[in-house]
């Protein structure tokens, strides 16, 4: 099995690139940005 | 490990952005933002000399008091400023006082600490770029023009994305980002992957459909024909099969994430992939400034350009960057060029499969791979967030699915006062004769009798009346009002779009910070001149095809 290239999260030049972690919390951060946009308009 | 770096660069900041939203607020740097902003300016004054004037009068003869000045979209602009400023501002000195004086120790506080002063180091280059340089540029471009005979930042689309990414760049190669800010810079794809969700709520079912279709299509064909043409051409240059596998992913779907993806299935070596990661890049970044001229050139839209940047460039975050650059201001080339992203995201399971049975018939012996693992483990999860905030929106949770625009059709919000005056009904009684199709004469007889334009099927006819050659300005004038008091701005849509482009320029600015000439330079090997020869061809075929299929539209 070749080694596969590790990341440091948020280091590739890729957006697509998957880390769990953070695309959860890019969905948690749009939410609250949705949410806090209908609360204050 | 401790994350938080001592310093007084983020109390700093906040200090910067605290002084630049008070000076702002008493309106100290107005002169300045008048030269920045010029046409809103004269505006401005403008209104405010006739408000005054309205005042005086209402002074003068006893009249009942003006109603206050609506603000002028200079105010706007400024309000808005000040609110960033000083909203950022204050978290900053008050986690920079926090960092001074704060002993940290390891967990999760010491990092969200320590990723706040490199954040706010990218906002504050934000600031400087979206308020600053953009409109700076935009002027010298205009006043350069009758000199050089063209608009120098126009064309070289030096407007706050690109200028955003060279200061990246710059600042990563030349002068060295700062110890404090390391951190922080990590954010940047966390902000672009919220900005492509957000981007969900501004589609409607129809447009999504189409362009699917159109990016289907596109995808399909390039995306599938660059990985034959790189499996085809790699072994003919006696590349290693791993090598090729790599590169066939990075150059086929969506670039580094996709070299990443694959390599377990060709058992790609550390090499293989920094030779495809410095190819993706170099190509990447030559794209990202190269198209959006090209196109501008071509006079292309954002459809045709949306599409052409999507297929043609070959890593994700370069193809926002280049739909931002060819159209800073708004958002409809982004929004095409993501959906073709994200639809060459969807065939990278199928590359993936390919790839594995190629190897496997190639290299006797291959170790067998969980495909089912692989898959599930790189699938880009956030493009189900944006899937999610798609569905939302179309169910009407933010806003009317009829005002995902921005801009949409109401004719029974028209307030009282917008209503055509009597000299206006007039003006449109006396050009009826000229007005030759029965459709139009109806939707004026309607106008006429409801002093607003009734539907937005008459709203159409009514602007091909406006076109009428010879129609007096008086009629058109009539015409040009009913249009503009029936068609209203979603405050909502507005403030999605505004969030998104902060979003995309915070994030694009962090990812020039990444863009080192030491990771281009890793370029090398067969993957280099396999790489460049598909990727020419696919920029170039991608044009092609696109100038010749694809039209723009609007729904």
């Amino acid at each position: 099995m070749g080694k596969e290239l590790s990341f440091v999260r948020g280091t590739s030049l890729s957006i697509f690139v998957s880390d769990r972690f953070e695309d959860c919390g890019a969905l948690v951060a749009a939410l609250i940005i949705s949410v806090g946009v209908m609360f204050f308009l | 490990m401790i994350y938080t770096y001592k310093s007084p660069a983020l109390l700093i900041i906040g200090i910067l952005m605290l002084a630049w939203g008070g000076l702002n607020q008493t309106g100290a740097v107005d002169g300045l933002q008048g030269w920045l902003h010029p046409s809103e300016y004269k505006a401005h004054v403008k209104d405010v000399k006739k408000h005054d004037e309205k005042v005086q009068a209402a002074m003068e003869q006893s009249a009942p008091a003006v109603k206050a000045m609506k603000a002028s979209k200079f105010q706007t602009l400024k309000k808005k400023e000040i609110n960033l400023s000083l909203l950022f501002g204050a978290i900053s000195t008050l986690v920079g006082l926090i960092i001074l004086s704060w002993k940290p120790k390891e967990g999760n506080l010491d990092y969200y600490i320590g990723i706040l002063p490199g954040m706010m180091f990218i906002l504050g280059i934000a600031f400087v770029v979206r308020w600053g340089l953009d409109p700076m540029f935009g002027k010298w471009g205009k006043l350069l023009e009758p000199t050089l005979g063209w608009n120098f930042a126009k064309i070289f689309n030096l407007n706050y994305v690109v200028i955003g990414i060279v200061i990246g760049m710059i600042m990563v190669n030349v002068v060295k980002i700062p110890a404090f800010a390391q951190h922080g810079i990590r954010t940047a794809r966390f902000c672009l992957k919220t900005g492509v969700i957000l981007l969900g709520t501004l589609y409607s079912a129809a447009e999504l459909a189409q362009l699917g279709i159109i990016s289907v299509a596109m995808i399909g064909f390039f995306v599938l024909g660059s990985v034959g043409a790189v499996l085809w051409f790699g072994p003919k240059i006696n590349s290693p099969n791993s090598a090729t596998g790599v590169l066939a992913a990075g150059v086929g779907v969506c670039g580094v994430s996709a070299s990443v993806a694959s390599a377990p299935v060709v058992q790609a070596k550390a090499v293989d992939i920094a030779y495809t990661i410095g190819t993706i890049l170099i190509w990447g970044v030559l794209c990202m400034f190269l198209f959006p001229t090209v196109g501008h050139i071509l006079g292309m839209g954002p459809v045709q350009f949306g599409s052409w940047a999507g297929t043609g460039i070959l890593n994700s975050a370069q193809v926002a960057g280049a739909a931002l650059a060819f159209d800073p201001k708004g958002i409809e080339t982004l929004k095409v060029a993501e959906i073709f992203n994200i639809t060459r995201v969807l065939f990278l399971p199928i590359v993936v499969l390919w790839l594995a049975a190629w190897y496997v018939k190639r290299e006797e012996g291959a170790e067998k791979v969980n495909l089912g693992q692989v898959l599930v483990a790189k699938f880009p999860l956030f493009v189900i967030g944006f899937l999610i905030m798609f569905g939302l929106s179309t169910m009407g949770a933010f806003a009317p699915a009829d005002q995902y625009k921005g801009k949409y059709f109401n004719s029974s919000e028209v307030k009282s006062e917008k209503l055509l005056k009597d000299e206006a009904i007039v003006a449109l009684q006396a050009a009826l004769p000229m007005v030759k199709s029965e459709k139009q004469t109806a939707a004026m007889h309607n106008l006429i009798a409801n002093k607003k334009v009734m539907t937005r099927a008459e709203d159409g006819e009514l602007r091909s009346v406006a076109k009428i050659e010879g129609l007096p300005e008086a009629a058109t004038d009539a015409l040009h009002d009913a249009h503009k008091a029936a068609w209203h701005t979603s405050k909502v849509i507005l403030a999605f779009r505004d969030w998104i482009a902060w979003l995309f320029a915070y994030g694009l600015i962090g990812l020039g910070m990444q863009i080192t000439v030491k990771s281009m330079k890793q370029a090398g090997g067969k993957p280099l001149i396999v790489g460049s020869v598909v990727g020419l061809v696919k920029a170039v075929g991608s044009l092609i095809i696109v100038l010749l299929f694809v039209k723009e539209f609007t729904f």
